[in-house]
């Protein structure tokens, strides 16, 4: 691993601070993907600036009669924690899918919504890739490209986003809490919060240089009847997922008056599937308006090489999940 | 149960060196504290195929801390292969960085040696290298035109299978595929060696210590008594421990070079590129068979891949050669030059592979004859073996496949695939043969016998390993029989060079060759004592030592197989059934339970035994569900490069594992009547899990791992 210099902040203005006045400077959260990459030589920050314990242990009710999380907030504890589970369950399903206990024990809600692709030619330095190394080219568009997107890619990257938590956080429709280093503070839609690839696949998501996730922001609680987080993978944890669906259904009067669907896996960036949402909302819950909103959410979707297989994956996925979810509380 | 006041084999006594293991006490080959210790780091080639053009060193040279940056420029010269593309068997040599020429991604190119660890790594970083690249030979399809025909085993044939098979009412030809796949032991390879004016002494994480000390001479020159290898505990090795790998040579060449006993770790990335692996097979089964089930031919044709200088294959048709009875066989084996490492043994080479083709296509031969598979296979049982028409020493694969039928529940499975579910899954039972050759080898052992407050302690020597096994355990057990002592008063020390010598763990025989080799060095010592006691009523050992007026008393043994056992086939035995559930969507699919019915001779310890099978029931699971070694299919590295992305079962992935230990006398195998047991439970799992799944749901899954990506597609 490079050399590299351990800044501690003690408070969040410590940390807006420190990183000002460095160059190559890094927040570590959980440093579960962060180190990684390090030894790996893909990330080599100058300055790691450690933010983990900042305003740990929040969970706050907020002004939308939603609840506020953290950023600092480890994902076990976000993940356990009474109001979350009771609150938004799909949530803490998704969250708990994810990883193993242990780097669940570690990783922070902020470093959930930062974590790099899994794409293995963003992990070994001799291979190109354009997100490591702008202009390399990616090696994956006619590579080995079995787990990468079939939505929303660019000839330049085809990489996928690895969370689990953000799958849900994107059917919630959550809010992010940033901070700049000069003080000011914004909010970003989750589904504005990470992007797509582009012509600039280096960057992940939409934060400006510096900027410190502060908190994650919950709507009112939702989907706490009508939820399923379905995750396909190659075993049965400590696996990324090839696809996941997030499924949230609010049934009244046995129609569906809300509906909350997210793929994983799929794209860059969490995957709404806003058509596949408004086709459902009206309609009585069924298999066959299941298989017609998943219909609607795969078709646009643009295969590789090797992924093909994800198109009838995901289709049973979203079937499967819906079902799941609205069996829960028949 | 007290391993204290307990004697003998059979007994299920907790390990002797559990608490040694549990306590970090036991040291393992990179814990060593050894005085001036320095870090070597081995750098990998970054291309696949092509020549190395230019290498700048300067930038880590001059970085704090480094020792030495070893290239092909400046690396001692070694011993060099005598011929292109040798069968690896026919070498024990291990050249590294002698030439420019790069044969694989990740070979290593260089190494840095430095006072630190990071240090090392670091600089390992900035040694720049400038290649001429050619394009790889990495594509499985693309490289069949060159297959050869390997000079060592590679085909055999009785009768004629092309008769056989026009003479069958029911035929069959398929071909089953098995990835690359890495032994990945959880303890990685490593040394910490010492070069002191033509003395070796390394401790080092080897299966073989014997072998590794040879490899050490004869890559260097030198002779072997002046090479000493330490390898008391070994965290597993499943293959790739039992020859001295290039690291070994690297770390003593850079001792050589900076005067200071050197350590080198092999990383988990390069237990991918540096240490062997066991690569992909294409096996095309042919099968013939009357309506009544009688099989008329079989055939197994092997194609698999080498590296582009050495030859090395697995006999997965060695099991189609020998499991049933047919009068037309044959077996080939051909193999590619790619540019990839060569391959090495892999926990049961040839069987675990071989297995899942020929188990998996006289499953499918069941249902064409619609006939229960475990009847099918019953029907054909033979005592004799009919590759070499010896005698089995003793076969009881129709008793496993009996008892295990009945204990599983095996009249309770779907007759027609499909048909059984519970909500949204698939509910499939399917069933495996295994066969595993138990070979015995010749063995020696020293035993030092002292009397203290009238009692006898013992403690054996022998250059033997524990590769997690339990070898100090039931050589403890086996000491406390034969000289009739408690294991308490038994020390057992191992995996040291000035021992007497051993085959080392591998290939099955760890067991009964170490155990034999104990036995027969108490029962010199037993007779000596005997002679030396002249005329008494004593019995006791300690009152024979008394008799003898001795206070200690040394002896060795050796054993070896007698020709009783050379005039027979000697094999262990067994059966796998498996339940899954297969989701009738997802592509997702659970395994519910297994058994394993296994008769391998005597059983030494019942709870080592039991962890064994069930840890090559998990690996066969391993094999099934998850474990694949990706080639990049335009560079030629692995994209699988850690345990993030090579996937070995977890906890929720394994379901309830039962063994039953079918008793069996085999005192033709050696005296004790030890068959081994540490490559059995890895074969044919995985077909007896294709098995269940086609069970299920009609799906005939021919490539392994059964995938999510590839049960949808099907």
């Amino acid at each position: 691993m490079r050399p590299f210099n351990y800044i501690a902040a003690k408070t969040r203005q410590e940390a807006l601070t420190a990183i000002q006045e460095r160059e190559e400077a890094k927040y570590l959260g959980g440093g579960t993907n962060l180190v990684d990459l390090m030894k790996e030589d893909v990330e080599r920050p100058e300055h790691l600036i450690e933010v983990a314990d900042l305003d740990n242990d929040r969970i706050t009710a907020n002004a939308a009669g939603g609840y506020t999380l953290a950023a600092a907030k480890s994902n076990s504890a976000t993940a356990n924690a009474p109001e979350i589970r009771k609150n938004y369950p799909l949530l803490s399903m998704a969250m708990l899918s994810a990883a193993t206990a242990q780097i669940r024990n570690m990783a922070t809600n902020g470093g959930n919504l930062l974590q790099r692709t899994r794409c293995p030619y963003f992990f070994e330095t001799s291979m190109p890739c354009n997100k490591r190394e702008p202009g390399s080219g990616c090696g994956a568009l006619e590579g080995a490209n079995a787990k990468h997107a079939i939505f929303g890619w660019s000839k330049s990257c085809v990489a996928t986003h690895p969370s689990d938590m953000c799958v849900a956080l994107a059917a919630l429709e959550a809010t992010v809490s940033v901070q700049a280093p000069d003080g000011s503070e914004r909010t970003i839609d989750f589904t504005d919060f990470h992007r797509l690839p582009g012509s600039s696949p280096e960057k992940d998501n939409t934060l400006e240089p510096g900027e410190l996730i502060t908190a994650i922001d919950l709507p009112k609680p939702q989907f706490t009847e009508h939820y399923h987080y379905l995750k396909i993978r190659e075993r049965s944890s400590y696996a990324f997922a090839l696809i996941s669906v997030a499924a949230g259904l609010k049934i009244r009067g046995g129609i569906i008056t809300d509906a909350g669907l997210a793929m994983g896996g799929v794209a860059h960036k969490p995957w709404k599937l806003t058509s596949a949402e408004a086709y459902l909302i009206g309609k009585k819950p069924s298999t066959t308006h299941f298989e017609e909103a998943a219909r609607l959410a795969l078709e646009d979707a643009q295969t590789l090489a090797y992924n093909a297989y994800k198109v009838p994956m995901g289709s049973k996925a979203i079937v499967r999940a819906l079902e799941q979810a609205y069996a829960k509380k028949a | 149960m007290n391993s204290y006041t307990s004697k003998g084999t059979g007994n299920p006594i907790n390990r002797v060196e559990g608490k040694l293991k549990v306590t970090g006490m036991a040291k393992y080959a990179s814990e060593f504290n050894v005085k001036d210790l320095v870090y070597a780091q081995g750098i990998n080639s970054t291309i696949a195929k092509g020549r190395i053009t230019a290498v700048d060193t300067s930038e880590a040279e001059a970085q704090k801390g480094v020792l030495a940056v070893i290239t092909f420029k400046n690396a001692e010269k070694l011993a060099q292969y005598e011929k292109d593309l040798h069968p690896l068997s026919t070498t024990s040599i291990q050249p590294v960085l002698q030439s420019n020429e790069v044969h694989y991604y990740g070979e290593y190119v260089g190494m840095v040696v430095a006072e630190t660890f990071e240090q090392a790594q670091y600089a390992a970083r900035l040694v720049k290298y400038t290649y001429d690249e050619s394009k790889p030979d990495i594509d499985f399809q693309a490289s069949k035109p060159k297959a050869y025909k390997p000079t060592e085993q590679s085909d055999y044939s009785r009768g004629d299978v092309a008769s056989g098979l026009a003479e069958a009412d029911v035929t069959l030809d398929e071909t089953y595929v098995t990835p690359i796949e890495h032994h990945h032991p959880m303890e990685l390879h490593a040394l910490i060696g010492s070069w002191n004016n033509g003395n070796v002494q390394a401790y080092a994480s080897q299966q073989m210590i014997d072998n590794a000390a040879k490899t050490i001479a004869d890559t260097f020159k030198i002779d072997k008594k002046n090479v000493r290898v330490m390898s008391p505990y070994v965290g597993g090795g499943f293959g790739s421990k039992l020859a001295a790998k290039q690291h070994v040579i690297l770390a003593l060449m850079a001792s050589k070079a900076v005067g200071r006993p050197v350590q080198f770790t092999v990383t988990r990335t390069q237990m991918f590129t540096n240490t062997n692996l066991r690569q992909r097979n294409e096996q095309r089964i042919q099968i013939g068979a009357k309506k009544d089930g009688t099989l008329t031919a079989l055939s197994h044709d092997t194609l698999s891949h080498t590296s582009t200088y050495e030859q090395y294959q697995e006999s997965c048709g060695t099991v189609s050669k020998m499991l049933y009875k047919t009068p037309n066989n044959s077996v080939t084996h051909r193999l590619m030059p790619m540019n990839l490492q060569t391959p090495f043994a892999m926990r049961a080479p040839g069987e675990a592979t071989g297995s899942f083709a020929l188990e998996s296509a006289m499953d499918e031969m069941a249902y064409k004859l619609d006939m229960d598979p475990v009847e099918f296979r019953i029907k054909n049982d033979t005592q004799v073996d009919p590759s070499n028409d010896k005698p089995f020493s003793s076969r009881l694969l129709n008793e496993c496949l009996r008892l295990g039928a009945k204990e599983f529940g095996w009249e309770n499975r779907p007759k027609t695939p499909g048909t059984m579910s519970e909500g949204n899954w698939l509910v499939g039972y399917g069933v495996s043969g295994a066969s595993r050759r138990a070979p015995f080898m010749k063995t020696s052992a020293k035993v030092i016998l002292e009397l203290k407050d009238n009692k006898v302690y013992a403690t054996l020597q022998m250059d033997a390993t524990d590769i997690g096994t339990g070898s100090y355990t039931i050589l403890a057990q086996t000491v406390s029989e034969y000289l009739d002592i408690p294991v308490a008063q038994v020390d057992v020390e191992l995996g040291d060079s000035e021992y007497p010598v051993t085959p080392g763990s591998g290939g099955s025989w760890g067991a009964a060759s170490f155990a034999n080799g104990a036995r027969a060095a108490c029962e010199q010592a037993m007779k000596d004592l005997k002679v030396k006691a002249g005329a008494t009523d004593a019995t006791s050992t300690a009152a024979l030592m008394q008799a003898s007026n001795l206070n200690t008393l040394e002896a060795e043994g050796t054993a070896e197989p007698d020709e009783e056992y050379k005039a027979h086939s000697v094999f262990s035995f067994g059966a796998n059934f498996t339940e899954v559930w297969v989701d009738k969507d997802t592509g997702v699919f659970r395994i519910k339970r297994m058994l394993n019915v296994a008769s391998c001779g005597k059983i030494l310890n019942p709870k080592t035994a039991f962890g064994q099978i069930i840890g090559g029931c998990a690996m066969g699971a391993g094999m099934a569900i998850a474990e694949r070694t990706e080639v990049e299919p335009n560079y030629g590295n692995f994209i699988t490069r850690s345990f993030a992305d090579y996937h070995v079962p977890v906890n929720l992935d394994m379901a309830n594992i039962d063994v039953i230990y079918l008793p069996e006398e085999d005192k033709i195998a050696n005296k004790m009547g030890i068959k081994g047991i540490g490559e059995l439970g890895i074969t044919s799992v995985a077909a007896s899990i294709a098995n269940a799944v086609f069970n299920a749901t009609g799906k005939r899954m021919r490539e392994l791992p059964l995938t999510p990506e590839k049960m949808i597609l099907k």
